[in-house]
C-alpha cells in the first residue's frame, strides 16, 4: 500500500495561483474557500529584500489532530495515507478547525452555496454539477483529489503546476520523486514541533 | 441537504475530453476540456502533449470556466433605448434579432462607405484571430483604436523587425546559463505564453543552475526568485543598458568575432549617417589588414577594422562600431548612475558576469543537429516596463546592443527572434537585404498606410512609416482637428473583443468626450465591460469554447498551429466573430475584397488551392481548416484527433536562421526614413512637421532623457503600472476565482511606497490618497513594501476597473492610464510608442471622494475579506 505524500519545491514557486484556481475547478469551491493556498512572504530591507512563495494545502499528518478530535468519525485517514472528510458524517462542529495547527480546514458556509460564485444568488451548471459533494456547513479540506488518485492520476493542483512546483507520490517508495527529492534536497516537514507527522514536506 | 454519496472530483465524473487552446490571454496554450455526460464543462486542464506549455495553464487558462458561465454574458444581439450615454449610465437594452442587428450596424457602415470610408474607426482586438483585426482594410479604413500595439510593444516589435526579422524575441530558456530580466516577467509572470515560459525557465533555473538577474524598479516575481535584484529609477533603462555596453566595449568584453562576421558593424558610416556607398551602392568597410578601404563582399579582406576614423571616396566615416564607441564614451555606470540609481560596481560586476557566462573569451561552441555553432548562453531580455517610453526604438535598441556585444543574437542560449505565426511549417522569416545583410522587417503587423497629407488615419499612423499603431494620437487629433488638418471625423465606431476606453492611456474624462462624439457604436464581445455600455448595438459572439479557430502566436521554443474546436454548444443566440464580420462585409458590399485581403493576411497567396472565392461566407470552422491546412496539410480531422500541430522550433529556423547574412546593428534606415519622411512632409507642407520629433530617429541608441524625467519638480515621484500572471494581458478581473486571488495579493489591492518614502510623504499604510500627474489623477489607498525602489508609486492593473454597469466587476480609484500623457512630446516619433511612466505627486485624504464611497470598489471587498472569521462575501 502506497503512503501519499506532496514535496513543494521553493526554488521553483512563483506564486502565481494556478494551483489555487486548478483545486477551485476541480472542486467546485464556493467563494472565498481555498482547500489549497500558496503564501507569500516578504522580509529583509531594501534593497536586499526577498519574497518566498509558500504552497500550502493539508498536511495528510500521520498523526492528525483533526481526526483524533472529531467527534463523529467524519475525518478518517484511508490505509494509502490520505486524510479524508466525510460529508454524510460531518455535524460540521468545526472542533478539526481549531485543532488543526496549520488553519487547513474549511467551513462550507450554506450561504456559499445560495450566493454562488457571482454572488447573484442563482448557481452557473458548474456550481449545480459539483456542489452535491458537499454537505453545506460541514468542514472540509483538500483530499489529494482522492478520486483523481484512484484513477491514477495526480493532484488537480499538481499537474496544472507551471513550474512543477508541486510533486506528489508515494513517500514508502525510495524511487518515487518526492522520495528522491526529499532525500537529495534535504525535505522539511511544517511545524515539526507539533508532532503532527506531516505528509508533506519543503524544500529549497 | 447532504452531499450526494456518489459525488466525485470534477474532471473523473463521466465524461468527456476536447482538445482545444485557451484564449484567457493572447497565447496559445493547448488545453482539455472537460464535458460531463449531462453537457457541463466542469474542469479545463492543460494539454500534456504540447512541448510548449506541457500539460501546464496559469491561474488565467485555470479560470476560463467562469468566464463560459459568467452570468453577465450577452446572451442575444441587443439594442439601447436610453438615448443618453456615459459612464455608468444604464444603455437600457432591448433584445433584438441578428437579423436586425445586423443590418442596423450595415445600414451606418454603409452611410460611411458612400460619403466617407474614414468615418469608421474599428476597434478588433481578437489577437488569436488576425481575420478579424484586418477586416477594415477590406474597405481600406486605416483607422485604429486598440490598445494592443503601443500599450504592449509599440516599439519592440519593429525593432525585433529590424534585428530578427520577427515580431518577438525571448532568451533561450533551453540553454541559457545567465537570464537578465529588465521590466519583463518573462519566464516568471508575464508576457510570452506565461504558463510555458515559466515552465521553460523553472527547469533551466532548478535542474541547470541558469542564474538570474531582475533589473526592475519593483521586486517582482521574477526579482523574488531571481539571485539578484537591481532595482531602478523608472524609464532609465536604456541609460542601464547603455553603460553596459560601456564597460563591455571598454573593457574589451565583445563577441568581436560575431561583431564582424554576423553585423553591420564594420561597415562605415559617414558623418550624415549613411552607410559609405560606391557608386554601384555597395557598401565600404576597413581592412586593417593592409589599411585600406575594400567593399563589404570583397574576398581579400584581411581583418574588419571595427575602430578608427578614416575617409573613403572623399567621405570622413568610421566603422558602426566606433560610432557606437563614440556614443558610449558619455555613457560611463558614474555618469549613467545619476539617472539610473544603479552603483557602477554593480554594473561593471554584471557586464562582467554575463562576458564571462557567454563563453565568449573561449568561443564556445555547441553542435545541433550536426550543425555546429556560436554557444553564446547570456542574455539580456526585456519588454514592456523597459521598453514602453517616449525613445522607445533607442531604448529597445540599446537592450539589443547588449546582446550584439555578447554575440548572442539567435545564438543558442542567447536572446531570439520569436516570430508571430509561421503560417506553414517550412515558411522561413528571413529574406535577404541589401549589401549582405537581412532585410528589415518593421512591420510585423501587416501594412501600414502610405503618408498623405492631409492625413488619411485620424491616429496620424501616416507619420509613423516603420511604427505601430499609435491608438493613444485619436485623443490628441480628437482635442487639435485643426492643428492636424484633418479633413473627417470619424462618428462611427466597431468593436470586436476590445475595451479601448479601459485600457487606453489619456484621462477617462477626455476619452468620454471622445466616445460621445461617436454617432453609433457597435461591439462584439461575450461580457460587458467599459466599452460596451457606450455601444448602440452589442453583437454578442460565441466564447472560446463553442467556436473554432486555428492560432500560432509568438510561441518561444515552439511552432505550429494550436486549434480551438467547440466543447459544447453555444449557451446563448450568439454567433462566431467570423459570421458577423463576414455577414457585415457582405452586407457592406464587401465580401470579395474581404476575402482577398484575408487570402495576403493569413497567407493562403501561398498555396493557392487554400485561396478564398469571391462571393462565399466562409465559417469560423472553414477558417480554421484551411489555416490548419496551410500549417502542415493535415486537414480539420487530423487537428480534432491531436489537438495542435506543435513542435520544437524547427532549429534551422530558429538559431541563427540569417546565418551568412549580417545583422542591423547599425541601423541605417533611421537616417534614409527620417529623410525620406522630411521630403515628403515638406513636399507637402505639413504645418506640424517642424514640431515632428526628428531626433527621435537614431541609427544608434543614445543617452538622451526621456522627457518625462522634465516634468514639473511639485510632481516628485514615478508612477508605474503593472501586471503579473493573474492578470497578465486581457482582462480577468471580472473572473470572480481570479478576484479571489488576486485581491487577496497585499500587492495588487494598493498604491504601493517604499517605507522610507512613504515616511518622507507623511504618509503610512491604508491612508486614502489623490494622485496627480500632470496630465490626469486617480485616488487609491497607500501599501507599503521595501520591494520598491524609493523614487517610485506602483500601481497595480487590479486596480484600473471602472464603476459601469458590468456588475461583478470591482472598481479602483481611477485607472493608472489616467495619468499618462497621450501627446505628440511623450510620443516616440519613430514608432509611435508612448511613455507609460508618469511624474506624480500624491495628497492624503481625510475620506474617499463622494463618488467612491458607495460600495462596490476594490476596497471595499478588501476590508471585507480582512474582517476577521470571514470568507469573501460571507
Ligand atoms: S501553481 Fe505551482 S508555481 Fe504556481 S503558486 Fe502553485 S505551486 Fe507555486
Ligand atoms: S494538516 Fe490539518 S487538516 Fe490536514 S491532516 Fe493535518 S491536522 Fe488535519
Ligand atoms: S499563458 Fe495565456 S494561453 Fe497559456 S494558460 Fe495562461 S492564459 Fe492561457
Amino acid at each position: 500500500m502506497a503512503r501519499y505524500g506532496m514535496v513543494f519545491d521553493l526554488k521553483r514557486c512563483i506564486g502565481c495561483n494556478a494551483c489555487v484556481i486548478g483545486c477551485k475547478q476541480e472542486n467546485s469551491l464556493p467563494d472565498g474557500v481555498f482547500f489549497t493556498r500558496t503564501l507569500s512572504e516578504e522580509y529583509g530591507v531594501y534593497p536586499a529584500v526577498n519574497r518566498v512563495y509558500i504552497p500550502t494545502l493539508c498536511n495528510h499528518c500521520e498523526d492528525a489532530p483533526c481526526e483524533k478530535v472529531c467527534p463523529s468519525g467524519a475525518t478518517y485517514t484511508r490505509p494509502d495515507g490520505i486524510v479524508m472528510v466525510d460529508p454524510q458524517k460531518c455535524i460540521g462542529c468545526g472542533s478539526c478547525a481549531v485543532a488543526c495547527p496549520y488553519d487547513q480546514r474549511s467551513e462550507m458556509k450554506a450561504e456559499a452555496f445560495k450566493d454562488g460564485l457571482f454572488g447573484t444568488g442563482e448557481l452557473t451548471d458548474f456550481e449545480k454539477q459539483g456542489y452535491p459533494r458537499y454537505t453545506p456547513g460541514m468542514v472540509t479540506k483538500c483530499d489529494f483529489c482522492s478520486g483523481r488518485v484512484d484513477a491514477g492520476l495526480d493532484p488537480a493542483c499538481v499537474v496544472t503546476c507551471p513550474t512543477d512546483a508541486r510533486i506528489f507520490g508515494d513517500l514508502d517508495d525510495p524511487n518515487s520523486k518526492p522520495s528522491k527529492l526529499i532525500r537529495e534536497r534535504g525535505g522539511k516537514s511544517p511545524l515539526p514541533e507539533k508532532n503532527t507527522r506531516p505528509k508533506v514536506y519543503y524544500i529549497d | 441537504m447532504a452531499a450526494n454519496p456518489d459525488a466525485v472530483h470534477n474532471s473523473i465524473k463521466p465524461g468527456r475530453w476536447v482538445r482545444s487552446t485557451c484564449k484567457m490571454c493572447l497565447h496559445s496554450c493547448t488545453n482539455l476540456i472537460h464535458v460531463t455526460d449531462d453537457g457541463v464543462i466542469n474542469k479545463v486542464e492543460g494539454d500534456p502533449t504540447n512541448p510548449s506549455n506541457r500539460g501546464k495553464l496559469c491561474p488565467k487558462g485555470n479560470s476560463a470556466i467562469m468566464r463560459h458561465y459568467d452570468p453577465n454574458r450577452f446572451t442575444q444581439p441587443l439594442k439601447r433605448t436610453n438615448p443618453e450615454k456615459g459612464p455608468n449610465i444604464d444603455p437600457m437594452w432591448v433584445p433584438i434579432s441578428w437579423d436586425e442587428a445586423l443590418t442596423l450596424v450595415a445600414d451606418k457602415l454603409k452611410d460611411c462607405l458612400q460619403t466617407d470610408p474614414r468615418r469608421i474607426i474599428p476597434s478588433l482586438e481578437d489577437f488569436q484571430k488576425m481575420n478579424i483585426w484586418v477586416w477594415p482594410l477590406a474597405f481600406g479604413n486605416f483607422n485604429f483604436f486598440q490598445s494592443g500595439g503601443t500599450m504592449c510593444g509599440g516599439a519592440y516589435h519593429p525593432i525585433n523587425g529590424y534585428v530578427h526579422s520577427a515580431f518577438a524575441a525571448a532568451n533561450d530558456a533551453k540553454y541559457c546559463n545567465f537570464w537578465l530580466n529588465d521590466g519583463t516577467g518573462d519566464g516568471f509572470s508575464s508576457h510570452l505564453h506565461a504558463a510555458a515560459q515559466s515552465s521553460w525557465v523553472a527547469d533551466a533555473r532548478v535542474n541547470r543552475g541558469m542564474r538570474c538577474v531582475t533589473v526592475e524598479p519593483r521586486f517582482s516575481i521574477s526579482a523574488a526568485k531571481s539571485e539578484e535584484w537591481v532595482p531602478i529609477r523608472p524609464a532609465t533603462d536604456r541609460q542601464f543598458a547603455l553603460s553596459m555596453c560601456h564597460v563591455m566595449v571598454k573593457e574589451g568584453w565583445c563577441d568581436y568575432k560575431s561583431l564582424r562576421k554576423d553585423t553591420n558593424a564594420p561597415y562605415l558610416v559617414g558623418d550624415d549617417g549613411y552607410f559609405v556607398r560606391n557608386a554601384e551602392g555597395k557598401i565600404y568597410v576597413w581592412d586593417s589588414a593592409d589599411n585600406r578601404a575594400r567593399l563589404w563582399d570583397d574576398p581579400a579582406i584581411g581583418e574588419f577594422a571595427l575602430e578608427g576614423a578614416y575617409t573613403v571616396e572623399g567621405k570622413p566615416c568610421k566603422p558602426a562600431f566606433q560610432r557606437f564607441r563614440d556614443i558610449l564614451a558619455n555613457c560611463s555606470p558614474e555618469a549613467m548612475e545619476k539617472i539610473t540609481t544603479v552603483p557602477p560596481a554593480t554594473v561593471r560586476r554584471l557586464a562582467k558576469e554575463m562576458y564571462d557566462a557567454a563563453g565568449i573569451a573561449t568561443d564556445a561552441k555547441i553542435e545541433i543537429d550536426g550543425r555546429v555553432m556560436p554557444l553564446r548562453p547570456a542574455a539580456y531580455n526585456y519588454y514592456r516596463g523597459a521598453q514602453g517610453h517616449k525613445l522607445g526604438f533607442q531604448t529597445n535598441h540599446a537592450f539589443k546592443m547588449v546582446n550584439f556585444l555578447l554575440g548572442c543574437i539567435d545564438a543558442p542560449g542567447g536572446h531570439i527572434g520569436v516570430t508571430l505565426d509561421d503560417q506553414w511549417v517550412d515558411h522561413s522569416h528571413i529574406e535577404p537585404g541589401e549589401n549582405g545583410m537581412i532585410k528589415p522587417n518593421p512591420h510585423q503587423l501587416g501594412p501600414v498606410p502610405p503618408f498623405a497629407y492631409p492625413p488619411q488615419t485620424f491616429h496620424l499612423m501616416d507619420y509613423f512609416p516603420v511604427g505601430v499603431h499609435p491608438p493613444h494620437l485619436n485623443l490628441e487629433v480628437f482635442l487639435n482637428p485643426e492643428k492636424y488638418g484633418l479633413e473627417f471625423r470619424p462618428d462611427t465606431m466597431i468593436v470586436c473583443h476590445s475595451n479601448p476606453i479601459w485600457a487606453m492611456q489619456g484621462p477617462r474624462e477626455k476619452w468620454f468626450e471622445f466616445m460621445k462624439s461617436m454617432k453609433f457604436i457597435a461591439v462584439s464581445d461575450i461580457i460587458p465591460t467599459e466599452t460596451t455600455q457606450w455601444a448602440d448595438v452589442i453583437l454578442p459572439s460565441n466564447d472560446v469554447f463553442e467556436s473554432w479557430n486555428m492560432t500560432m502566436i509568438e510561441p518561444p521554443h515552439t511552432e505550429g498551429m494550436c486549434m480551438r474546436q467547440p466543447a459544447v454548444e453555444p449557451l446563448y443566440d450568439t454567433k462566431s466573430e467570423e459570421e458577423i464580420f463576414t455577414e457585415l462585409a457582405e452586407r457592406i458590399g464587401v465580401l470579395d475584397s474581404y476575402n482577398e485581403v484575408l487570402n495576403y493576411a493569413l497567407g493562403f497567396v501561398q498555396k493557392p488551392e487554400l485561396k478564398l472565392e469571391p462571393g462565399i461566407k466562409y465559417t469560423d470552422k472553414e477558417i480554421a481548416r484551411r489555416k490548419g491546412l496551410l500549417w502542415n496539410g493535415k486537414d480539420l480531422d487530423w487537428y480534432v484527433e491531436h489537438g495542435h500541430a506543435v513542435t520544437e522550433r524547427r532549429l534551422d529556423k530558429w538559431y541563427r536562421p540569417w546565418e551568412g547574412m549580417r545583422l542591423h546593428f547599425y541601423i541605417e534606415d533611421m537616417v534614409s526614413v527620417r529623410d525620406d519622411l522630411m521630403r515628403k512632409m515638406e513636399a507637402a507642407q505639413v504645418p506640424f512637421r517642424h514640431e515632428w520629433a526628428w531626433e527621435d530617429y537614431q541609427p544608434l541608441p543614445t543617452a538622451r532623457l526621456d522627457p518625462v524625467h522634465g516634468e514639473p519638480p511639485e510632481y516628485d515621484l514615478y508612477g508605474m503600472f503593472f501586471k503579473d500572471i493573474q492578470i497578465n494581458f486581457g482582462e480577468s478581473l471580472s473572473n470572480p476565482w481570479i478576484q479571489d486571488i488576486v485581491y487577496r495579493d497585499p500587492v495588487h489591492i494598493a498604491l504601493m511606497l517604499n517605507p522610507k518614502t512613504a515616511e518622507k510623504q507623511g504618509l503610512k499604510a491604508l491612508d486614502i490618497v489623490r494622485v496627480e500627474s500632470p496630465y490626469g489623477m486617480i485616488f487609491g489607498r497607500i501599501g507599503i513594501s521595501e520591494g520598491w525602489h524609493p523614487d517610485t508609486l506602483g500601481v497595480s492593473n487590479a486596480l484600473s476597473r471602472a464603476k459601469t454597469q458590468s456588475k461583478g466587476i470591482k472598481h479602483a480609484g481611477g485607472h493608472f492610464n489616467d495619468l499618462l500623457p497621450y501627446d505628440l512630446k511623450n510620443t516616440d516619433g519613430v514608432t509611435g510608442q508612448p511613455e507609460t511612466v508618469c511624474k506624480v505627486k500624491i495628497t492624503k485624504l481625510q475620506d474617499w471622494p463622494a463618488h467612491l464611497k458607495n460600495g462596490g470598489s476594490v476596497y471595499d471587498l478588501v476590508d471585507e475579506i480582512a474582517k476577521p472569521g470571514k470568507g469573501r462575501k460571507h
